[in-house]
């Protein structure tokens, strides 16, 4: 058994409960543990950085110092709050001073950050610590009567300083995954862009816009469904997916799926069980 | 054995050369033409193209100058990324192809197309006049050229990389915005506003900063980073926008625009509960007259699949929060001293 | 169109300047700058090294007397020694004036702007921005005009100088985008449109466009060209593709080593080293090579420039560009290799035929930058003199334009003469049976260029060279635009260029057979001897009745007697 600091998202908490609850089905199947962390606190959501960049490091030196406590790394299922919690990282072991600063504090809580644990996306622990192979041979139900669209989502691929793990501009870790749980991955140029979700409340048309084109390929590209490793790119594509659609004239509509849901279903749990019926689209 | 080896360096590959045509005085519409050429190692696919324009197509129109990768001249959409033709080494980009020995050559996106490929720079320089990207300097004119500001090593590092941009316009085909609305100010306008913002020499940051929050400005950027992913000369561009936005946070509060009070609620919510209350997050950003009008149709679906997001006394503060919220609140006395010192300064 | 009153043909850093200037000098005036490329793509902005100015802020002793005798004695006292003085006297003014707008300079400790050694100069003097020099320069200028409100016409190409008797009438272009040929009638033209050395071909660092397109214009109006001989070869190209490792390589401390593993410049300048002037080290180099001391490669013999014990944190923060080139044209890691470099043609000393105000002999023309030939260089431009060359001359022939426009009476240009231009262009777009490919002619004038009148020159070879010239030119009449669109045709627009090389061309070549002497850049195996007393003056370069007519103009001297020049 694999074990690993699970990091709560504030909208996996709220909006897509789903995701989580859908983890919980399967991760034994894969010899995996996700113990969640109900100490951690919201990442700051790529905003926190720059309203207060000291504030911003303290918070995600207490989210990964939980974890190192526990001597395991963190896992984080949403992109931004990946990206969000990488960058924090990266600024504290490069900035000795704010590390000492962050630590002065966090000591009231009997926490240190040390660097110690690694900060990774549910995505990568399939792919590089279950491994392809493995998940193969665990699939149950393959998806091999689909055709999927990949959808990265940004904040898993960029910045590449940050991130690291597939190349941004022709990203292959999730590809690999519906091959790997039998589907079919279908050529997408939009699989590396990007959902709008950060300014669907500050510029929403525009934010709808970009949302609306990446459902337009997906559907004219005849895919069965989306499939995303971000909530917050499901958010978007799913729960504002008939007001983007609209906004661009498109009279149609397709599914969105979330990582752990397809996981689910490829291991042989139901949509109804995995709470896909919760989705605005399905 | 050199001798191998430069021979080998020197071998040469077929290459396809799929290229984005249209000429507005004959085509109706764009089309792909394909070249198809010996490249030789080391070969850019700008002297490619060269090549094609002297011996096989001299109707291909696409701008070149310096070629050496300075001018910016020949940014172009190599395989789908936007970057500068002179440049990319065709060899390389023979491993990024979709169809294998086939590269796509295509005009930078979001800007009017003129011609092959060809794009309308004109926007963006319109853009770089009404955001003032430009130093209003604080010497006075009679004593222009006498003496010089003294500027520290630490400031001329502040906008030393932003000073790299060649406005190749690589990061304004990239953007996810732009794509969606052309009244947005754009990654390179952006990246030049902050240079000009961080510049001492300047006096006219707030007139600057004050058209930078109005709509389509710095708080439409949805963090895409895929500006920053393309610029050619490896700008870190989301830090300049998100340095905009700290500077405006700071010298203007959360008084002005939707995307001020969003980056706020963040902040505060994180202070109270560790969690964001995402129900009155649109209300907080927007007001309440706009959440009914754009989200209440939403949220009536959402109610019936149960994903409304709970009321915020329902919101569950994460464990151990009162002793989060005493450092949370240290920190902000760090912060305070910190602003009081480079007060001093 | 409404006549204007200053239009000028260039946009990077003289005609921007100029242009400032000229709207400083009087705000009224209706000024237009034409440029065929957006100005912030200018060639200025590849200039890397840095400006020189005596600002004494590195080396306290400095003074502009010292620089104006380093820049005398580089010349190999070719240069008029008044205009020298004025270059250098407000050299300082004009950096901190630009430092005052914005120029992000790079800092010395007490934070004035940082200077650095360079080539042929006494003293730390010259002033730089990383390796991006250049760069925020233009830059700088461009947000300035953009701040003014200078009234741009982007890609747009000059045909030709309207012309009536000793006066101009104004300038006759192509507007790129639309194919449309259109007249701006104007009291003063300014031609600032860069240097000549891209007739070289590959064997030149210059961009592509730097072809000589003002001094043609100017030439075929019947405005002498001087000094045309004078082309120098910067010593460090990359040796694929001739573009430039600025002379900052070997001002942070590098090596030129040849195949033998020694730093040859020992036997050439031994005190100076690599620091020596350009001509001095490009000659050098290209005698290690003659002599068989070169590396060879199927690509061309060349030497080493060898960087890699300045270490790779001095690399990455003071030369970025120059590790960036080398691995995208070469694919080599300066920090883990040596650079492969050969001489490359690099700047034009010659030009335009100017006095120290940047007036030309025709009423209404003037000159300034790469493009004119004051003169400032004489027979050898030191490195950190052209980018301070373009900005003093560029402010005074923006301000002397300004002054003077008031002078000449409003012009117009005649549809007719404008259909004249249309239908040369128009002839050109014909179909014909037996064509030549301008592509070809082009890469055969930078061969015969840099074989027969490149860094060692003889007379069977100018000989050759001037033969070569003229029948490209009998060929060039042969050549044909295969594009018909009148959007953005390139294709007509390289082969108005390479008709404004060969024309150049010819006067480089007949300028070099006629100076029998060796000075500064321009070295004779048959005459390798400075003389002085034949030979101490400027060529001119006059186009009448089709043909070149050499003439002649004394050097202006002052109180720097003519002495031998060694490093």
């Amino acid at each position: 058994m694999k074990r690993y600091a699970y990091y709560l998202s504030c909208i996996n908490e709220s909006m897509t409960k789903e995701l989580d609850r859908s983890i919980d089905f399967w991760q034994k199947d894969l010899g995996l543990e996700f113990v969640k962390l109900h100490e951690g606190t919201c990442c700051g959501g790529s905003n926190l950085d720059y309203v207060s960049p000291k504030h911003f490091a303290l918070v995600n030196a207490r989210n990964i110092a939980l974890a190192e406590k526990m001597g395991l790394d963190l896992i984080v299922s949403c992109n931004t709050c990946l990206m969000t919690i990488r960058t924090a990282k990266k600024k504290l072991d490069e900035t000795p001073a704010l590390k000492q600063e962050v630590n002065d504090i966090l000591k009231q809580e009997g926490l240190e950050y040390r660097g110690t644990s690694e900060v990774r996306h549910l995505l990568w622990v399939l792919v590089d610590d279950v491994g392809l192979e493995s998940i193969k041979a665990k699939v149950t139900v393959p998806l091999k009567n689909y055709r999927i669209a990949p959808f990265y989502g940004c904040h898993i691929l960029r910045p590449s300083t940050v991130l690291g793990r597939d190349n941004p501009l022709a990203p292959s870790s999730l590809d690999q995954l519906i091959e790997a749980l039998g589907g079919q991955t279908i050529p997408y140029e939009h699989k590396n862009r990007c959902c709008g979700f950060h300014t669907l409340l500050v510029a929403e048309e525009e934010s709808l816009n970009v949302a609306a084109e990446a459902l337009e390929e997906a559907i004219n590209a005849k895919a069965d469904f989306i499939v995303t490793p971000c909530p917050l790119c499901h958010t978007v594509l799913d729960g504002y997916q008939s007001k983007a659609l609209k906004q661009a004239n498109i009279d149609s509509s397709i599914p969105v799926f979330h990582i752990s849901e397809m996981v689910g279903l490829a291991l042989g749990y139901t949509a109804k069980q995995l709470g896909i019926k919760r989705h605005i689209v399905c | 054995m050199t001798e191998t080896i430069d021979q080998h360096q020197e071998g040469k590959r077929d290459v396809t050369f799929r290229v984005f045509r249209f000429n507005p005085q004959v085509d109706s519409k764009p089309y792909f033409d394909d070249y198809t050429i010996s490249a030789e190692r080391g070969i850019t696919v700008l002297r490619s193209l060269n090549y094609i324009k002297e011996h096989v197509d001299a109707t291909l129109s696409f701008r070149a100058f310096c070629q050496a990768g300075i001018c910016g001249s020949c940014s172009m959409r190599v395989n789908g990324i936007s970057k500068l033709a002179c440049t990319s080494q065709v060899w390389e980009e023979l491993d990024k192809c979709r169809e294998p020995g086939i590269i796509k050559v295509e005009p930078l996106r979001s800007m009017p197309m003129i011609k092959d490929l060809i794009v309308d720079m004109d926007p963006l320089v319109d853009k770089m006049k009404r955001y003032a990207n430009w130093i209003e300097s604080t010497m006075p004119l009679d004593e222009m050229g006498k003496k010089e500001f003294l500027v520290s090593e630490e400031e001329f590092h502040r906008y030393d990389k932003a000073t790299d941009c060649i406005l190749c316009a690589s990061c304004v085909s990239e953007c996810s915005i732009l794509r969606a609305n052309k009244e947005y100010v754009s990654p390179a306008v952006l990246l030049k506003s902050y240079r000009m913002n961080v510049d001492s020499r300047d006096s006219i940051h707030d007139i600057r900063l004050a058209e930078l929050v109005k709509d389509h400005g710095v708080w439409d950027c949805t963090h895409c980073y895929r500006c920053q992913e393309s610029c050619v000369k490896s700008i870190p561009i989301m830090e300049a926008i998100h340095a905009i936005r700290e500077d405006a946070l700071e010298c203007r509060g959360p008084k002005d625009t939707s995307g001020a009070k969003h980056a706020e609620a963040f902040m505060e919510d994180i202070e109270k509960k560790g969690k964001l209350v995402e129900a009155t997050l649109p209300i907080r950003t927007n007001g309440m007259i706009w959440t009914l009008r754009n989200l209440l149709p939403m949220a009536m679906k959402m109610i019936v699949k149960r994903r409304t997001p709970p009321p915020p006394p329902l919101v569950k503060s994460a464990k151990g929060i009162k002793i989060f919220r005493a450092m949370f609140r240290e920190m902000t006395e760090h912060v305070k001293q910190d602003h009081q010192k480079s007060h001093k300064k | 169109m409404k006549p204007f009153d200053i239009v000028i043909v260039g946009g990077g850093g003289a005609g921007l300047y100029a242009a400032m200037e000229a709207m400083k000098t009087n705000p009224a005036l209706n000024i237009a700058v034409l440029s065929k490329v957006y100005p912030n793509r200018s060639h200025t902005s590849a200039a890397q090294g840095g400006a020189n100015a005596a600002l004494g802020n590195k080396a306290k002793d400095d003074t502009i007397e010292m620089h104006i005798f380093d820049t005398i004695k580089g010349s190999d006292y070719l240069a008029d020694q008044d205009a020298v003085e004025v270059l250098c006297s407000e050299a300082p003014k004009i950096i901190r004036e630009l430092e005052n707008i914005g120029t992000p300079w790079s800092r010395m400790e007490d934070n004035t702007i940082a200077q650095r050694p360079f080539g042929g100069a006494g003293r730390p003097r010259c002033c730089y921005c990383a390796d991006k020099t250049g760069h925020t320069i233009l830059q700088t200028l461009y947000e300035q005009c953009l701040r003014k409100g200078v009234l741009f016409f982007n890609e747009y190409f000059a045909l030709n100088l309207s012309v009536n008797g000793s006066r101009s009438r104004g300038l006759i272009a192509m507007n790129m985008k639309t194919g449309k040929v259109e007249a701006f009638p104007a009291k003063t033209v300014i031609f600032a449109t860069g240097g000549y050395a891209k007739m070289y071909w590959n064997r030149s660092s210059n961009a592509a466009g730097n072809t000589g397109d003002g001094q043609a214009i100017a030439y075929r109006a019947g405005i002498p060209m001087k000094d045309m001989e004078f082309v120098q070869f910067h010593p460090t190209g990359l040796r694929k593709s001739g573009l430039l490792v600025t002379e900052g390589a070997r001002g942070e401390g590098g090596y030129l080593i040849n195949k033998d593993g020694e730093r040859f410049m020992v036997r050439y300048a031994k005190e100076k080293m690599e620091l020596g002037p350009r001509d001095l080290v490009s000659r050098s180099i290209e005698t290690e090579i003659l002599e068989g001391r070169g590396f060879d490669s199927p690509a061309g013999k060349y030497i080493h420039l060898d960087l890699r014990h300045l270490g790779a944190d001095l690399i990455k923060s003071r030369l970025p560009q120059i590790r960036e080139m080398s691995l995208n044209f070469e694919g080599v890691d300066p920090i883990e290799e040596p650079i492969p470099v050969r001489p490359t043609a690099h700047y034009s000393m010659g030009g335009i035929d100017t006095d120290n105000f940047g007036r030309t002999i025709m009423d209404g023309v003037y000159a300034a930058g790469e493009c004119a030939c004051v003169s400032v260089h004489g027979a050898n431009r030191l490195g950190g003199n052209s980018l301070l060359d373009i900005l003093v001359f560029g402010r005074i022939v923006g301000h002397t334009a300004a002054e003077e426009a008031g002078k000449f009476a409003p012009a117009t240009i005649s549809e007719l003469e404008l259909k004249e231009s249309v239908d040369e262009l128009r002839n050109r777009m014909q179909p014909s049976g037996h064509y030549e490919r301008y592509g070809a002619l082009r890469e055969e004038l930078g061969q015969t260029l840099a074989l027969n009148v490149g860094i060692f020159r003889e007379s069977s070879l100018l000989h050759k060279g001037i033969q070569d010239i003229s029948g490209l030119k009998e060929r060039f009449k042969k050549v044909r635009v295969f594009d018909s669109s009148d959007v953005f045709n390139t294709n007509l627009m390289q082969v108005l260029e390479l008709k404004n090389m060969l024309d150049l061309a010819e006067t480089v070549a007949v300028g070099a057979l006629a100076r029998e002497e060796s000075r500064g850049s321009h070295t004779r195996i048959d005459f390798p001897v400075r003389d002085d007393e034949k030979w101490h003056k400027h060529t001119l370069a006059t186009l009448v009745d089709g043909k070149v007519l050499p003439g002649e103009k004394p050097v202006t001297m002052g109180r720097y007697e003519l002495q031998e020049r060694t490093y």
